[in-house]
């Protein structure tokens, strides 16, 4: 299990989180909801050790990691997809894989991101800046393939792309999950997500408002604390 | 074509060793957004590290290579790598800051320790002469633009082809998502350090023998390594190499241009410089991306209050008023510290209040200086004329300081000026328009003001006339603006304001000041000569300004005391000589310590700051904890342990709930 234990972080004076807990069991899905400045983002950076949270504790699989870096855990199997295109754009498509690969065999690296999203096979040679939007964040993606990862961790990754690209990139998480990777999602398609999801996680204003199964969440609930507005 | 073979023969070999140095400068600017200026120190240290493990020690120079070009390199990369570390959340100004003291710190060591004077190298490569296509080229010569060449050439394809060259690119684009791949950014960072201290290294013991053993021009020659890097917009590897070649070349051919003329004679050692300046300046802004992200100045509170800052003025004017009293043969000393006084109070506003960064402070000081000797005993005007007319001089030089800061910013910025100070220092200074043809002008003292004491009370009045026009600056609209812009210059904007006057104003007006400086330094010392304001003397200035910037508004006053008056306390000499790399490691530490004042928010600089002050806003604890608890125990006991990690193709296992 990945669990945040009352995590409270920020950025310099800014405390953004308070007191959250996030237990992220292995094979489950969860999906981290709330409004704008809620502090999602916030409590992905923390859990793939990009923040250094000023208290609490994070817990990999029973080991303390609190304060280690990100590569520290992205060896230990948690795979961070940041927000906007985790991608290095100057990179060509291939040399993007090689460094998803961290030392693994660098071909097989590629045959399975190809595996996962047949059109990158096509733009292997070319710059990873220079693909569509919706390529940028298959090839992002593709590092939870690639590295094979027990703890998958998605800020937004349906962000400005279009539909039916967001369809085929939830029809990807769904296999993901299906075999055996635990997902936690950030997503603004917030149907989407609960469909997939086996927990969710309401955060508001830095604090955790409701933790429980999508079933117990009702749609007025959602909307008070999602939204901010009573119906 | 046959007469410019020679030259381009010698271009090509020296130009080889300038685009190896530039490679290695160029890798630890992208991937550590740190500039660093002690490029060409790390270059003087090894060829003394080698001298000394030859000549002194009597080691057989395949050993003493070794050492120096090899070992000696890792030693170095791992304080660099420590030192970007801890500059990864400074402003630009604090990053350049921090090399410059390195390089003050390490040049400085070299000079107290071996001596100012140079050294002669002892030779180690085969001095024969070859003839290639008719032109007679020693074979050291050859070896080592080969070796250069080669070190390139196999840097190159390293860097595009090999996994760790792969990470060195991967970082430029983005470190924390390196991090999030597996990858420790910090070790790809040292590994670039290494790299960068090798060819340095390298580049210092090919150079050597072919100028001597001189720490500072040793440490200027692969300054020239910044044109190449201009070359390649900081950016591309191959094109700094290029670069590299075409500064050694054009410098080669400007030999034969300014060839018996004595107006031309700082034409060559120039061109490098005037390659750095052009290039910075016809690229702009939009063609170099700064590596660094744009900080604003630190916010701190003030240190006094204005009631103790206002008896804090009188209580040190009232003290500089009785130092003739109690001075004694020292006197001058102190004069001299009042010149200087109004030199850091025109460094003063420009790097600390409009947050711009200008490493040709000393060309405006000597313009000023000149210009003074030329109106005052040249032309016969009368001494407070030529000293206001020698400020005035100055000015239009700064505003042509002034115009790379309209194109160009933080470290762009400081290297176009640092540039252009030198092409003045190479170009003017030894060619008799400024200082004529033995380098020094007489100058002359006020004619009811010539004794030490009459003329030290002057000198008291034009620092407190330049401390009161910073002051008033700094309180005007200009030093809202100033302010503001040292901030965010895109926020001023916005609003409206002119931020291109804004700067030009601010070096204008900071120049005026810097000639007067000038005028009055040839008034104390009743001689003006260029000697003293040389590029190394800028870099200096702005480390010991930055040392003592702590002390705020009196950042100037003990800037000067201790550059000009603590030496003549001192009854060491070797004191004295150790004082510049007192200078660089303080500018150095200060520089580290306002980076680590900043807020942080990734795991690699460090968030201990933030941790304690986010506990102390936690009130009681939170109601939601109990039911996230039981959540997680809800959703431990669905999932049930689990060791394995994904496989893909794996089927989900039989009793995992979806």
């Amino acid at each position: 299990m990945l669990r945040l234990h009352d995590i409270t972080a920020g950025y310099g004076d800014t405390t953004v989180l308070r007191d959250v807990s996030l237990p992220v069991p292995r094979r489950s899905v969860v999906a981290l909801l709330g409004a704008n400045g809620a502090g999602k983002t916030t409590t992905l950076r923390v859990a793939s050790g990009l923040l250094a949270p000023g208290s609490g504790t994070l817990h990999l699989d029973g080991t303390d990691l609190t304060g280690r870096r990100p590569h520290v855990l992205a060896r230990r199997g948690v795979c961070h997809v940041p927000e906007g295109r985790g991608i290095f754009p100057n990179l060509s498509v291939r040399d993007n894989i090689a460094v998803h690969a961290a030392g693994a065999d660098t071909g097989e690296a590629v045959d399975r991101a190809v595996s996962a999203f047949p059109v990158l096979g096509e733009k292997l040679g070319q710059q990873a800046g220079a693909l569509s939007g919706g390529q940028q964040q298959m090839l992002a993606l593709s590092r939870a393939y690639v590295t094979e990862p027990s703890y998958v961790l998605l800020d937004e990754v349906s962000m400005g792309l279009a539909p039916v690209v967001v369809d085929e990139i939830f029809e990807f998480l769904g296999r993901l999950a299906e075999q055996g990777c635990a997902l936690v999602l950030v997503e603004q398609y917030v149907a989407k997500a609960l469909e997939l999801a086996d927990y969710v996680f309401l955060l508001a204003r830095g604090r955790l408002e409701f933790a429980g199964e999508p079933g117990e969440l009702d749609a007025a609930q959602l909307m008070e604390k999602y939204m901010g507005t009573h119906t | 074509m046959n007469d410019l073979l020679p030259f381009l023969v010698v271009g090509v070999t020296t130009g080889s060793i300038y685009g190896l140095a530039a490679m290695g400068l160029v890798l630890t600017y992208k991937t550590s957004g740190i500039f660093n200026f002690a490029h060409g120190a790390i270059a003087a240290l090894a060829a003394y590290a080698f001298y000394d493990l030859t000549t002194l020690r009597g080691l057989p120079w395949p050993v003493a290579l070794l050492l120096a070009a090899v070992v000696l390199p890792p030693v170095l990369a791992v304080s660099l790598e420590r030192m970007a570390r801890g500059l990864a959340g400074a402003s630009v100004t604090m990053k350049i800051v921090a090399t410059v003291g390195l390089q003050l710190a390490i040049t400085g060591a070299l000079m107290a320790h071996y001596g100012a004077a140079g050294l002669p190298f002892p030779t180690f490569l085969p001095v024969d002469t070859v003839t290639v296509s008719g032109v007679h080229v020693g074979i050291d010569q050859l070896i080592s633009a080969s070796v250069a060449a080669a070190g390139a050439a196999a840097f190159f394809l390293f860097f595009r082809l090999s996994s760790l060259g792969v990470r060195m690119r991967a970082v430029v684009d983005d470190p924390d998502l390196l991090e999030l791949t597996g990858t420790s950014a910090f070790a790809v960072r040292s590994w670039a350090w290494l790299i960068g201290s090798w060819f340095a290294a390298i580049s210092g013991i090919l150079l050597a023998p072919q100028i001597g053993l001189d720490a500072l021009l040793l440490t200027l020659l692969v300054v020239q390594a910044y044109g190449a890097a201009a070359v390649g917009m900081f950016a591309s590897l191959p094109l700094t190499y290029a670069g590299g070649l075409l500064i050694g070349v054009l410098a080669a051919f400007a030999t034969t241009i300014a060839a018996g003329s004595q107006a031309l004679a700082g034409l060559p050692p120039a061109v490098p410089f005037l390659v750095l300046f052009v290039v910075l300046l016809v690229a702009g802004r939009s063609r170099l991306a700064d590596a660094g992200t744009h900080r604003p100045a630190p916010v701190s509170a003030p240190l006094l209050t204005p009631r103790a800052t206002r008896g804090f003025a009188v209580a040190a004017t009232v003290l500089a008023a009785a130092v003739p009293l109690l001075a004694g043969p020292r006197l001058p000393v102190y004069a001299n510290a009042l010149v200087f006084l109004l030199i850091f109070t025109s460094l003063y506003l420009l790097v600390r209040i409009s947050g711009q960064v200008s490493l040709a402070h000393a060309a405006l000081v000597a313009v000023g200086s000149a210009t003074f000797s030329h109106l005052a005993v040249g032309a016969g005007l009368p001494w407070l004329l030529a000293v206001l007319l020698a400020g005035a001089a100055a000015v239009p030089v700064g505003a042509v300081v002034a115009i790379p800061a309209i194109r160009l910013s933080g470290l762009f910025l400081a290297l176009a000026t640092f540039g252009f100070g030198l092409l003045l220092e190479r170009l003017l200074y030894r060619s008799g328009v400024m200082f004529g043809a033995t380098g020094t002008l007489p100058a002359a003292r006020p004619e009811h003001f010539s004794s030490d004491t009459a003329f030290y009370y002057v000198l008291l009045a034009f620092a407190a006339g330049g401390m009161v026009l910073v002051a008033a600056v700094t309180r005007s609209r200009l030093g809202r603006l100033l302010r503001a812009m040292a901030d965010s210059p895109t926020s001023l904007a916005t609003l409206g304001a002119g931020i291109n006057v804004t700067r030009v104003t601010v070096f204008c007006v900071s120049a005026f000041i810097a000639g007067i400086a000038g005028a009055l330094h040839a008034s104390v010392s009743q001689s003006a000569t260029g000697t003293p304001f040389t590029a190394y003397a800028s870099l200096t200035w702005l480390a010991v300004l930055v040392l003592f910037s702590v002390a705020r508004s009196a950042a100037p006053v003990l800037a000067a005391l201790f550059l000009t008056v603590a030496p003549a306390y001192s009854s060491s000499d070797t004191a004295v000589d150790w004082m510049p790399v007192l200078f660089g490691l303080g500018a150095m530490l200060v520089a580290l310590h306002e980076a680590s004042a900043r807020p942080r928010t990734t795991t690699g600089d460090g968030t201990a700051g933030a941790s304690s002050r986010a506990r102390e806003r936690i009130g009681a604890p939170s109601a939601a904890r109990e039911r996230l608890q039981a959540a997680a125990g809800r959703a431990g006991g669905r999932a049930g342990p689990d060791t394995g990690r994904l496989r893909v193709g794996r089927p989900r296992q039989q009793g995992d709930t979806r």
